[in-house]
C-alpha cells in the first residue's frame, strides 16, 4: 500500500535515494502519486496487489502507517499482527513467523536482487580470489 | 542560570543523539522538520476491527476498500512508499 512519500527531493532527501535514482517530489495530486506507484512496481516487476493512498491519506491515518508499516488483518476482519513503526521496528520476521504458525514453514525463492543490485558474490569466487 | 546551563546542555545532547541516529545534523533538523510530525504509534492494538479506507488501484481509475479484500485468509498489508 502506497502512502506518502518517505524521502522525497523536497523534504528529507538521503544521499542513498540519489545513489539509487529514486529521487522524487512529495506528489501534490493524486496522478503524481500514481506515476511514482507505477514507476515503483515496474521497477521491480512488483507481483502483488498494490494500492495507493488517497490524497486525505485516508489509509496512512487510519493505521498510522507511514513511514512504512506492516499488519495483518484476520479472516474476522481483526488486528491479529500489528508492526511497528518503520524503519527502525518494521520487521518482516514477525509477519513470517506469524505466517508461519498459521499455515507451516513458508517455502519460497529467495530474493531477487533489485535491478541496478550487483549480484552477491558467489562463496567459491571468494574462495578463489584468496 | 544553572538550571538554563542544564536545560541547553540537554538540548545540545539530545541534539547529538538525534544527529547520530539520524544520519548527520542536517538529517536531524530535517528528520524533526518533516518526519516527526507524520510519525504516529497510532492507536490500534491487536484484536481491534480493522478500520478500513478506500484506496486506488494503479490504474487510478478504479478505487478498493481494504475490508473487501479481507475473509476468506489473512491479509497482510505492507505500507511504504518509493523513497
Amino acid at each position: 500500500m502506497y502512502v506518502r512519500e518517505a524521502h522525497p527531493t523536497d523534504e528529507w532527501q538521503m544521499k542513498a535515494n540519489v545513489k539509487d535514482d529514486v529521487c522524487y517530489a512529495q506528489p501534490r495530486t493524486l496522478s503524481d502519486r500514481l506515476a511514482i506507484a507505477n514507476d515503483f512496481t515496474k521497477r521491480f516487476k512488483y507481483p502483488l496487489p498494490f494500492g495507493v493512498d488517497d490524497m486525505q491519506n485516508a489509509a496512512n491515518d487510519a493505521y498510522a502507517a507511514w513511514p512504512e508499516r506492516l499488519y495483518i488483518i484476520d479472516e474476522n476482519g481483526k488486528i491479529a499482527y500489528r508492526g511497528g513503526m518503520g524503519p527502525f521496528n518494521y520487521n518482516p520476521v514477525e509477519v513470517r513467523v506469524w505466517l508461519a504458525s498459521r499455515y507451516g514453514q513458508v517455502k519460497h525463492p529467495e530474493a531477487k536482487p533489485a535491478p541496478n543490485e550487483k549480484e552477491p558474490e558467489k562463496k567459491d569466487a571468494r574462495d578463489k580470489k584468496s | 542560570m544553572w538550571i538554563g546551563i542544564s536545560v541547553g546542555a540537554l538540548l545540545v545532547i539530545a541534539f547529538i543523539a538525534l544527529s547520530v541516529m539520524a544520519g548527520g545534523p542536517k538529517d536531524a533538523i530535517y528528520m524533526v522538520r518533516y518526519a516527526l510530525p507524520h510519525m504516529h504509534r497510532g492507536n490500534l492494538k491487536v484484536g481491534d476491527a480493522a478500520p478500513d479506507a478506500r484506496v486506488f488501484a494503479l490504474s487510478g481509475t478504479e478505487t478498493f476498500h481494504i475490508r473487501e479484500r479481507t475473509g476468506a485468509k489473512p491479509l497482510v498489508i505492507v505500507f511504504g512508499s518509493f523513497t
